[in-house]
């Protein structure tokens, strides 16, 4: 086309800077862990905050920021922008509190970064209600921590053709968590602290035109944990003492992790064909140097067989996959992926000393586990008529792994799939499949080498039959401002060869969606879901053929719904969402006990409401008022006081019943130009 | 068949001088609209509006009382593409960015347009902010966005977390839709302390996180997929404790069990991911 005269008179290119900004108080009515999780709320108070977005542009330049929740630990700022089509740049900060428990106590005193130590005048006991002085030096240590990220990046288009990218990012983690520290017979649930940093860096270039292309990509991930190992001392009492008291586990090791990925595709002339393929090789190192056997000095168990684990793990990862329409109504696909964990860690025998008190004078190998893993897939579209396509398919899978009771497992899998528009407002997706994964064979004698009783099929290792089928329904009529949509699905797995673990399992889930566009300015959304989860499983106290079975099922109920109204008397919008989530657990387990034996439902309730009202007071100036009301409640036999189990220290977790009422009103104002200027190309 | 590949007289000044409202004119707040980018649609010789609607002479020229306005080619309503066509002007220019996995990937074969989930004339793209993209996605995946609402999820919901942090909408089929190689790798992105190696490692760990976890959301604490002890008698069988049935004698109102209370088998076991301690193989050290 001659564009010689298309001048662009009327286009409001942007040009020049504008931004909004956000300065406001939160009220919090109530401390609560759960819903100050990743939003920040978590204590009672008053919260100062700062919000706001600009742009910056020119006519070769655009620069966006945002500034999001400063004033809590949810924070975040990111700057991007640069010259479109020559070169982008990202920087960007974020804050994520982790927040587990508020409500949980202990007696443990942090005496260095990596030790725990019992409270002076600790009057140590065979069991918890033995420990007397346990009130007097219980102290609140809420469980959590906080995460920050900062995130560099960019792209640099050298040509058409040729384009550069790198990016790094650094993630900080610390705080507490709770972490089980065994002591023979008993335990103690420990607040342990951990900082841990992962650094990851990555590099590409691609290099590619209207037909193809080709990448190559090297990623690094770099772990530090800063310390190997963790100590505590244990506050039960046994006669005669273990080892000297204090006890130690190892912290997660230092790790990195470095991949080289090559990738390409092209596309061809014939039949719309298009053939991608990707080759990852990557290395994980670990060399982290051992803790000792034990903490007590009066053992004598060999020298380590080596003084760090020199774990060496190679990963392939190859992706092969092609597209083509051979038949102008015919689509067909085909896809090859092989993924291999090749853990080149060497084997050691290698003594354990018992909670530091005892040789067990049963050394034992390590097992670097590794697998290969190869899947294809082959399936085919096919337009029936313009408004009806028929698809079906064929997956298979094949797993090899080492050291594990199955060394190889096949899974073949077919499945169809209809879909069918009547008329342009409304379509119709029904998909079924079955699939049978079998194995070469159970290996009992490696089971029973590692103490498994050899009827015992591990779930992810079994012989399974599983049976699905999805259905999904959407009208969109073009005459009415609605849409609705309806989704449903049934899954049946049989564990036919298991004697002992999973024996069955189905699932059942319906989701809905309404919604519609009341009027140019107003819009109402409506979402349910209900969701229904069982597995059957049994197992053996003899240590023969099963002798007692359970039942766990996983029951939800999800609704959502909300309004938008924007321009409510010229300069009013209001936002109103609703959520509700109720979760319930129900398990039996029967034994040869007479009668069923039923827990109590573990039961979670979530509600959520959040009302949002914008006004303009000007084309600067607005306010805003945000009201959330939210509960939590729990039922959870699980959590306990510290002291309910004899031989458990705990840190008293209760059950969540949480409920916060968050009122915030906030005052915004629009610096830069109020509309974009005109400026020619 | 001319009319139909025919450019309007003036470009964009043409179709701006009906379509002059907001949500057409935030193209300009875009990086769509630059005119110092020479590949972009309104850089200097491009086809402007019509280098993604398409030739629009027909649309825009004179109807006799009592016709229909031709539609324009692309993106409009009614559009005369198909879905396929439409996509491929996106692609056209996104290639570094969509890649040619897309072809080959599962939401073309869903038939999803680029524009399902993309505006382009937003200056803030729904789905590409961390805030707001999980809703975009649960539009069609309704029930990623049940498992969200349950009461253990990663932060989607709050707007701390997009779902692109771990899955690539992008990639082809054979590359399993995950941000990184695997699912393993991409959970340790942000959760590198559970990648080991581990001097003594726990099988499933190494393999596949989603054996045990529920990345979506849970009923139970750490989006486990299942009660303890039951997940893990699920594997394990040993003869003494592992073995057992926990049933509720052991809970806090009778005789008050370590293997079912607290934290269950993790109470002693707590090294599941794997423990570097070289006593550690029971994974308690």
């Amino acid at each position: 086309a001659d564009t010689s005269e298309w001048l662009c008179e009327y286009c409001p290119f942007e040009s020049g800077y504008t931004a909004d900004y956000s300065v406001g108080v939160t009220s919090v009515s109530e401390d609560s862990a759960y819903i100050g999780n990743a939003t920040g709320y978590d204590e009672e108070g008053v919260y100062a905050n700062l919000d706001g977005q600009g742009r910056y542009a020119n006519d070769s330049y655009r620069w966006r920021w945002r500034l999001e929740d400063l004033g809590l630990d949810s924070r975040a700022a990111e700057v991007r922008g640069g010259r479109p089509g020559k070169f982008d740049v990202r920087i960007a900060y974020r804050e994520l509190p982790r927040r587990r428990f508020d409500s949980t106590a202990t007696i443990f005193v942090q005496s260095t970064a990596d030790t725990l130590s019992l409270p002076p005048g600790w009057v140590a006991a065979a069991q918890t209600t033995g420990f007397t002085a346990l009130d007097a030096n219980l102290q609140n240590r809420a469980i959590g921590s906080d995460r920050r990220v900062f995130d560099i990046g960019g792209r640099y288009l050298r040509s058409e053709r040729l384009s550069f990218s790198a990016d790094y990012r650094r993630q900080e983690s610390d705080g507490l968590k709770i972490r089980g520290g065994s002591s023979f017979t008993s335990a103690s649930l420990l607040p342990m602290p951990f900082d841990y940093v992962t650094d990851e860096v990555d590099f590409g270039v691609r290099y590619g035109d209207a037909r193809g292309f080709v990448s190559l990509r090297w990623y690094l991930s770099d772990f530090e944990n800063g310390a190997a190992g963790f100590r505590w001392q244990q506050p039960f009492s046994f006669s005669p003492p273990l080892g000297t008291g204090t006890f130690e586990q190892a912290r997660a090791p230092d790790s990195r992790f470095q991949q080289l990925s090559l990738a390409t595709a092209y596309a061809f002339s014939a039949y719309g064909t298009v053939l991608s393929a990707s080759a990852s090789f990557g290395n994980i190192e670990q060399d982290t140097a051992f803790l000792a056997y034990t903490t007590n000095d009066n053992l004598s168990p060999e020298p380590l067989p080596r003084s760090a684990l020199n774990g060496d793990i190679d990963t392939t990862n190859i992706a092969i996959a092609l597209t083509s329409r051979p038949l102008d109504k015919t689509r067909v696909k085909l896809s090859y992926r092989f993924d291999e964990r090749d853990n080149k860690t060497a084997q050691d025998l290698w003594e354990r000393v018992i909670v530091d008190s005892v040789l067990s004078g049963d050394p034992e190998l390590n097992t670097p586990y590794g697998f290969e893993r190869a899947t294809l897939r082959l399936s085919a579209d096919y337009d029936l008529f313009a408004s009806l396509r028929l698809s079906g398919g064929y997956d298979r899978k094949e797993i090899d792994r080492d050291f594990q009771e199955v060394a190889s497992q096949t899974e073949e899998a077919g499945w169809g799939r209809l879909r069918w528009r009547p008329s342009a407002s409304v379509e119709i997706d029904v998909r079924g499949g079955t699939s049978q994964r079998d194995i070469d064979s159970y290996n009992e004698v490696f089971a029973a080498s590692l103490g498994e009783n050899p009827l015992l099929r591990k779930y992810n290792l079994a012989y399974r039959y599983r049976r699905y089928g999805d259905l999904r329904l959407s009208w969109s009529p073009a005459d009415l401002p609605v849409s609705v949509s309806l989704s449903g699905r049934v899954a049946d797995d049989e564990y036919t060869h298991s004697q002992l673990g999973i024996t069955a399992g189905d699932e059942f889930g319906v989701a809905a969606d309404f919604s519609w566009s009341v009027s140019e300015r107003s819009s109402f959304y409506l979402n349910a879901g209900v969701e229904s989860m069982q597995s059957q499983q049994s197992g053996s106290e003899q240590f023969a053929a099963a002798d007692w079975y359970a039942s766990h099922d996983d029951d939800f109920t999800t609704l959502g719904a909300g309004i938008r109204v924007r321009e409510i008397s010229g300069d009013v919008d209001l936002q109103l969402d609703y959520r509700r989530s109720d979760g319930t657990t129900k398990i039996d387990v029967d034994t040869a006990e007479p009668g069923t034996d039923r827990f109590p439902d573990l039961r979670s309730e979530l509600d959520y409401l959040r009302l949002r009202l914008n006004y303009r007071r000007s084309e600067r100036l607005g306010m805003s008022f945000d009201l959330r009301y939210q509960r939590f409640e729990t039922a959870d036999w699980s959590r306990l006081n510290v002291t309910t189990v004899p031989q458990l220290l705990s840190l008293g977790a209760s059950p969540y019943d949480d409920r916060s009422l968050i009122l915030g009103l906030g005052f915004h104002y629009r610096l830069g130009d109020l509309s974009p200027a005109v400026s020619q190309p | 068949d001319g009319q139909e590949t025919d450019y309007s007289r003036k470009g964009a000044d043409t179709c701006l001088s009906c379509h002059d409202d907001e949500v057409t004119l935030a193209i300009f707040k875009t990086v769509h609209a630059v005119p110092s980018d020479s590949s972009g649609p309104f850089g200097h010789g491009q086809l402007q509006c019509e280098s993604c609607h398409g030739p629009g002479d027909a649309h825009s020229g004179r109807v006799r009382r009592g016709e229909e306005r031709p539609a324009i080619p692309h993106f409009g309503s009614g559009p005369v593409a198909s879905l396929e066509d439409q996509n491929g002007i996106c692609l056209e220019c996104h290639k570094d960015d969509v890649g040619f996995g897309w072809h080959t990937g599962v939401h073309p074969s869903d038939e999803v347009a680029c524009a399902d989930c993309h505006v382009s004339h937003a200056p803030a793209d729904a789905v590409m902010q961390t805030s707001t993209q999980a809703e975009v996605c649960f539009d069609c995946h309704q029930r990623q966005r049940s498992e969200t609402m349950k009461a253990f999820s990663h932060p989607l919901l709050q707007g701390k977390m997009d779902c692109s942090g771990c899955h690539s909408a992008h990639s082809d089929e054979a590359a399993t839709a995950f941000a990184q190689q695997t699912l393993n790798a991409s959970c340790e992105q942000c959760h590198a302390e559970k990648r080991g190696p581990f001097l003594w490692e726990h099988a499933p760990v190494s393999e596949d996180c989603g054996l045990c976890h529920a990345p979506h959301g849970s009923n139970h604490a750490g989006m486990l997929t299942q009660r303890a002890p039951l997940l893990c008698q699920s594997c394990h069988s040993a003869s003494g404790h592992p073995s057992i049935a926990n049933t509720t004698d052991g809970l806090a109102a009778d005789l008050p069990s370590q293997y079912l209370l607290g934290q269950s088998c993790m109470n002693c076991h707590s090294q599941v991911h794997g423990s570097n301690h070289p006593s550690g193989s029971k994974l308690m050290r």
